[in-house]
């Protein structure tokens, strides 16, 4: 919907729909479609580049900027809520944890600029979940090698191996669906909202309706639900990996 | 695009995408803010090590210029008794040359006194005789009067007022 059709009120109903496609090639039979989402993504990541290049920049020990004391108190809080949920010596994941946290809350924030939710494209909170999925069996099998992670799905009893193997594999279904969902209503919400409102306009003639209701609603489904989404993939992400650390100091 | 569809090359990019925010949060906040923070860490403990340097180096030094002081008191104190002690001798020796002397100038006082008296009591003796018998010779030479006499008396007593 443009901003024409909200002020006047859309002529015809909405249309949820997936990422726009804007290039598609073939590499190797396979088909590969360069999406609205992987656009945008690259849009945050430069965005975020930039903004860590000038937090980072000209950093001092003594009478420090105020931006260092941004970056210095977002490196420590990372560090602090890895330090918690996982233990000092996963401290190396800290960098991978606020790349995360930052790229699913801007992911899900962008929607506020008018555009697309790059976390509301299934495709990203699943790859997320599969880098965790990869993560937890990885750091498994490294902490209790390959014999005590493959007699781990056959415990307490043998009898749960079917039941271990889905849970292993809900996991990431969970993760990325619940991350998906929750972003995913949040824009349909607002878009069934932002269409109502529109019609309401339609009728009686004037744009009061669409002119801070949405604000107040985008305020909880898009900053409160993408704040809190973007928390529980990472704490998620952190816990899973922690627990399956054999060595945990804990 | 499907509303919900698995598509390979989202995740792809997506996977890569990743991968680059990683990279851009550990290469460049991380390793930036880590660096900056163990370089101050490192200052305050250099500062921490030199403070107490400083600390006990003063501490050292207020113990030395105690003890200096100190010293320095009892020396005083030596030096002042000292003094006074030696003081105390020359005056001692002083008090007793000057009452020796002044005995000494009283003993050689009187004895002066005692020769002169001595002196001029002889020479009074020599003169009584020699009156008496220039006396007698005016006696025996002149018949005597009374206004002789008198006069003779007179001259008598004129000349002992003289010779006096």
């Amino acid at each position: 919907m443009s901003i024409s059709d909200f002020l006047r009120g859309s002529p015809d109903g909405i249309d949820v729909t997936g990422p726009k496609l804007i290039a598609s090639f073939e590499i190797g039979g396979i088909t590969i479609n360069l999406t609205e989402t992987v656009v945008l993504s690259w849009v945050i990541i430069a965005a975020v580049t930039l903004l860590l290049l000038w937090l980072t920049s000209d950093l001092k020990t003594k009478d420090i900027s105020k931006k260092q004391v941004l970056a210095e108190w977002a490196v420590t809080t990372i560090y602090g809520l890895v330090d918690d949920t996982m233990g000092k010596h996963w401290r190396k994941f800290a960098p991978y944890i606020g790349g995360l946290f930052t790229f699913s809350i801007l992911g899900s924030l962008i929607s506020m600029l008018g555009l697309r939710s790059v976390t509301a494209d299934f495709n990203v909170p699943l790859t997320w979940a599969l880098i965790t999925f990869v993560l937890i069996h990885g750091t498994n099998i490294r902490t209790h090698g390959l014999g005590g992670y493959l007699k781990g799905y056959a415990e307490p009893v043998p009898v749960m191996l079917p039941m271990n193997i889905l849970s292993e594999i809900s996991t990431p279904v969970s993760m990325s669906l619940r991350h998906f969902g929750n972003i995913v209503s949040g824009m349909v919400i607002t878009s069934l909202l932002y269409f109502a409102l529109s019609v309401i306009t339609k009728k009686i003639g004037i744009a009061f309706c669409t002119i801070g209701i949405p604000a107040v609603l985008s305020l909880y489904f898009d900053l409160f639900s993408g704040f809190m989404q973007a928390f529980i993939f990472i704490m998620l992400t952190m816990v899973y990996i922690s627990n399956a650390d054999g060595n945990a100091e804990a | 695009m499907d509303f919900l569809s698995i598509d390979v090359g989202t995740i792809l990019f997506t996977l890569i995408n990743t991968g680059l925010i990683f990279l851009a949060f550990k290469l460049i906040l991380f390793k930036r803010v880590d660096a900056i923070l163990e370089q101050r860490q490192q200052e305050v403990n250099s500062t921490y090590t030199k403070a107490d340097d400083a600390l006990s180096s003063a501490s050292a030094d207020r113990e030395k210029y105690a003890k200096a002081l100190a010293g320095a008191k009892d020396e005083a104190d030596e030096i002042v008794k000292r003094a006074e002690r030696i003081a105390q001798r020359q005056g001692d020796a002083i008090i007793n040359k000057a009452r020796q002397e002044a005995q000494s100038a009283r003993e050689k006082a009187s004895l002066e006194t005692e020769r002169e008296k001595a002196i001029a009591w002889h020479e009074l003796q020599g003169e009584i005789s020699d009156l008496a018998v220039e006396l007698a010779q005016k006696i025996v030479e002149k018949e005597i009067n009374k206004a002789d006499h008198e006069r003779l008396i007179d001259e008598f007593l004129q000349e002992i007022g003289d010779e006096a």
